[in-house]
This record gives structure tokens, sequence and C-alpha cells, in this order.
């Protein structure tokens, strides 16, 4: 009795022994580049958190300058970035029309504006911030931004016909460990969402992931897109995230909905 | 009675259409991001919801007149990273906010960041969270 009670206990030892924990919240490195969030181009510097100014002692002081921007310019105005996805001339058409509708001002192709979820690979951008749950067969990440869910099985289950033939915004993840690294496959993912921004893709786009701690707390996600329809080239990126510290590591509920009710 | 409810439904319609003049959940592509101006008056609302805030500005018109402006901010999630509270902003109390205005001419914008009378400075992101 006691060795079969000690041989169910090998497993779990095994386990802990051998695959990082990513549990926790984490944090966005730049997930809209360094100009993000109206942060202008003064140097890198970080907007100050909120408190008093220091107090005027003259003209030349006052207010930090005025922020330059409100958000990230995101209506593909200054043309798509030589690191973006390679669009086939069909779906770099309809990138073009999604873009005239945005610099004209319409929220008609933003899925957040309308409370839908972001969707794989976009959602891993994790802009509001990202928690992390995870057991021997299962990982979960959840965004704060639209409460967005992704959950990736780890107990070896594949996805099924029925589960390819029924897409969704976050698709179908399944994965397992290489060393320290996890290694997902995403399928079953349709096409009303995006890669990043408002770049559009099929309903063949798959995603593959290897994520790992680069350093303690610091995990990285290097996500390759295919899609066979819609990129000319497998696209690349690296998001890069930092595990909160404590006394910041609660995310706020969204509820999205709450101000959809007089949604333009 | 069935016509009379109707038509009190209507007015208070009316009535809250016309207590948050121009409030509709946006995309951030409805303002012009990379241009920023600074208005200034007393807040009339300050409301704390998803997926954006709102902070209903009572602002002279310059020809002696009152305007509101329906300004749209972050959401709570993101600005109580960034030092705010749902009681950051009183009605009646006077302030600047630095906004990118609407692409459509209207009364609208996006917050940049909001100055209070006292100095304080409520930015729209925190400083790289950890």
């Amino acid at each position: 009795m006691r060795y079969v009670l000690m041989l169910s206990l090998i497993p779990a030892a095994i386990y802990a022994q051998a695959v990082p924990d990513f549990s926790g919240v984490y944090y966005p490195i730049n997930p809209f580049g360094a100009n993000a969030l109206g942060r202008g181009p003064a140097a890198g510097k970080q907007p100050p958190a909120a408190g008093k100014a220091p107090a005027a002692t003259g003209k030349e002081k006052g207010p930090p300058p005025r922020p330059t921007q409100s958000a990230p310019l995101s209506d593909g105005s200054q043309g798509r970035s030589p690191d973006a996805p390679s669009l086939t001339p069909q779906y770099l058409a309809k990138w073009e029309m999604i873009s005239k509708s945005r610099i004209a001002g319409s929220s008609d192709y933003d899925n957040t504006a309308k409370c839908l979820p972001p969707g794989m690979p976009a959602m891993m951008s994790m802009a509001y911030g990202m928690e992390i749950m995870q057991n021997k067969d299962k990982i979960t990440f959840f965004s704060e931004l639209n409460d967005a869910l992704r959950r990736v099985y780890l107990d070896g289950r594949k996805p099924t016909q029925k589960i390819l033939d029924d897409p969704t915004y976050a698709g179908y993840s399944t994965g397992h460990w290489e060393g320290e690294t996890l290694v997902v496959d995403t399928v079953a993912l349709h096409e009303n969402s995006f890669i990043e921004g408002f770049t559009p893709h099929s309903d063949a786009m798959t995603v593959k992931e290897r994520i790992r701690f680069q350093s303690p707390g610091l995990l990285e996600d290097r996500i390759t897109v295919t899609d066979p329809k819609a990129l000319t080239k497998p696209w690349d990126t690296v998001k890069t995230y930092r595990k909160a510290s404590s006394g910041n590591d609660e995310l706020r509920e969204f509820a999205c909905p709450e101000g959809l009710g007089d949604a333009k | 009675m069935r016509a009379r409810f109707i038509a009190f439904s209507a007015l208070l319609g009316i009535a809250l259409f016309n207590a948050t003049p121009g409030l509709a959940h946006h995309s951030n592509v409805a303002f012009e991001v990379t241009k920023v101006v600074t208005i200034t008056g007393v807040v009339k609302a300050f409301e704390w919801r998803n997926p954006h805030t709102w902070v209903i500005l009572t602002v002279d018109d310059g020809k002696g007149g009152k305007v509101d402006w329906a300004v749209e901010g972050r959401a709570p999630g993101v600005l109580l990273r960034a030092g705010w509270t749902k009681n950051s902003l009183q009605p009646g109390e006077m302030i600047s906010v630095d906004m990118s205005p609407a692409k459509d001419g209207s009364k609208t914008g996006l917050v940049a960041r909001v100055i209070k009378a006292d100095g304080t400075i409520l930015p729209n992101a925190g400083p790289a969270q950890q």
C-alpha cells in the first residue's frame, strides 16, 4: 500500500521538477511599440504616475510637456510596417479597404470596439495585462482587454473533426513541453479576427508558439503564423511580458458590454 | 395609460440622451490620435465604466455661452494602474483635459491626460507595468 502511494506521487514530483510554472499576472513590454499610449517621442521617457506636478517656481516651470498622442496611430495611414505580415494581393486589398474605413473614423472593422474577443494571435499582445492559470493538463491565458480567454490542453488530446469544423476567435490550442519551453499549436480559427492590428487572415491560418522564461519573471512568446491563403510566407513575432510585482498583480473586470448599449 | 407610459418613456429617453451628448463607444480610429489640444472647463459628470470612461465637461464657447464636451478615456482597469480612481473627478471641479479631437468635428475627444486645478496630473497610462 505504501509503495503504491509513493509510486502515485512520482509523476507529480517529476512534473513539479520538470516544467516551469508560468502562473501569475503579467504586463506586456511595449505591446504597441515604444511610442504607444501617448508616450510621445520624448526620448522614451515614461509619463509621470499620478501625483502633483512639481511646484512652479517660475515661468519656465510647469507641468510636464503635453503628450503628443492620445493613443497609438492604428488606421494604417502610415502604410504597412516592413516587419508586418506579408500579405497576398487579395488580403492586401482587404487590408487597404479596412485602412480606408479606419482613416475615415469608422469602427466597422474594430472587433474590440464591438466587445468581441481579440482572437488569436492578436490577443497575445495582452495590452491591458494577462493572467496565466496552469496545471498539469491545461494552461489558461486570460486577457483583461475584453475579458478574453484561451485554453491550451496539455493532456495529449488532439482537435477532432468536430472542433475543426467549428472555428472560433481563440481557436483550439494543444501544447506539450520541450524541456522548459511550452510548444503550442492553435487551429480552428475563423476569419473574423486579425493577425495583429487589422491585418486579415483566412480560415486556413494556424499558429505555433514557443513560450518560455527568458529570465526569472520575464516571459517570452515566439509566435509563428502560417496562412497559405493570406500570407506569402510565415510571419514571426515575439511578445514579452513582465511578471507583476506584489501589489500590482490583480487584473480588473472589463465587462465591455457595459458601454455597448450606445455603441456607434 | 399605455400611451402615457410610452410618452413618459420617450421623455425619459430624451432626457438621458441630452444628459450625455455625444456619448457613444468608439474605436480609437474615430479620433485624430496624433493631435492633442487642451480644453478647460467644469466637470459635469465622470462616468467610470467599461470599455471606456467618460468625462463630460462644460466649457466656455468663447461667445459668452457654454458648451458640453464628452471626452472618452481609457478603461477603468488601465486608469487604476495609472493612479486614477472612480472618484478622481468630481462634478463641479475645474480641470484641463489634453485630448485628441474627433475626426467628425463633434464635441468629443480622446483623453491624453487630465490636469486638476491643484496641478495633479492624471495620465492615461502608468509607468511601465511591473
